[in-house]
């Protein structure tokens, strides 16, 4: 039951931080620009996935409308399509420090092009196209490309997933570290207390194990002696 | 306004975080110098005093040298990212 339980909180916790980064981390769509225009777009629960109100994105002409740049366009296999909005970020979250949608949707409009003469761009993004709650995915940077089979090779996403990993494995030594110096040295101390008394010994044991139990027994080593 | 809100609680992270790994590392050079001398066979039976100021100096060495600076890098990496983000997203 517990290691189910268990289990199925670890599971969860993956699938959390994988969505976030899955929607954080920039990606590249090599997609033929086909319209760009503004409209009026009423922001209601789904605010989460645009951007924070004090960016100045186009004019905030109600506190729940917003005049959003778009961006449409259509992926190499001439069907299916995307829709970008092209928003400023603001100073937090996700960040991308991006303050310039009105250049960026000028190159947009620049490299629009039609089904007989197609220029192929790359358009970085981040975020999600989710029609049931009306959310699109954000343009940062669109470039040209040569053509609809370009192999991009996502440098950038490879490095930050490097420095995640290496946070983390450094977030771990230094907690093992900590316990080999800090929490188990103290135990042992305790250990040796409880075997002079003897019979306290297995209560000891008890209480000083797994994760929590060791931080609870290093705990107690703080608490006055009686 | 936002971008000194932002920097303010940055650094402040990033402070604490230059802390803890400051903690760490002479954590672990500390450790490196008990082992040093615990396992060194010529060194069996000299009295713990000498093994103290062995390891006293190895840290004086160690708050001199070049691993304690390469801590820096703690703030200044962030902030490089922070500028060529700015930099790639909005002039590139």
């Amino acid at each position: 039951m517990w290691t189910k339980i268990k289990w199925g909180i670890r599971i969860l916790l993956v699938l959390i931080v994988g969505l976030f980064l899955h929607y954080t981390l920039p990606q590249r769509d090599v997609v033929q620009i086909i319209n760009t225009y503004n409209k009026n777009t009423p922001i209601g629960g789904n605010w989460m996935f645009y951007s924070i109100e004090d960016t100045g994105t186009g004019v905030e002409t109600t506190a729940t409308i917003r005049d959003i740049r778009f961006i449409d366009a259509v992926y190499a296999d001439g069907t299916s399509v995307m829709v970008y909005r092209n928003e400023d970020t603001g100073w937090f979250w996700p960040p991308y420090f991006k303050w310039d949608s009105s250049t960026l949707q000028a190159e947009a409009q620049n490299l629009k092009s039609d089904k007989t003469n197609p220029q192929w761009v790359a358009i970085t993004h981040y975020g999600w196209r989710l029609p049931i709650f009306s959310i699109f995915p954000n343009a940062v940077n669109v470039t040209p490309v040569d053509g609809p089979d370009v192999r991009l090779i996502p440098w950038l996403n490879l490095i930050l997933l490097g420095v995640i990993a290496f946070v983390v494995v450094m977030i771990r030594k230094m907690w093992l570290q900590f316990r080999e110096r800090m929490v188990d040295p103290t135990l042992a101390d305790v250990g040796d207390t409880f075997d002079a008394a003897g019979a306290r010994v297995d209560a000891a044991r008890k209480e000083a194990r797994g994760f929590f139990g060791r931080i609870g027994a290093w705990m107690n080593t703080w608490r006055a002696k009686k | 306004m936002g971008w000194l809100r932002l920097a303010f609680f940055m650094y402040v992270g990033l402070t604490i975080i230059y802390f803890v790994t400051g903690i760490y590392s002479r954590s672990v050079r500390r450790e490196k110098l008990e082992k040093e001398w615990d396992t060194d066979p010529a060194r069996e039976g000299v009295p713990a005093a000498e093994r103290a100021v062995f390891i006293e100096d190895g840290m004086v060495h160690y708050d001199k040298g070049l691993k304690k600076r390469l801590l820096w890098l703690i703030y200044i990496l962030p902030t490089i990212g922070f500028l060529a983000t700015i930099y790639f997203i909005n002039w590139h």
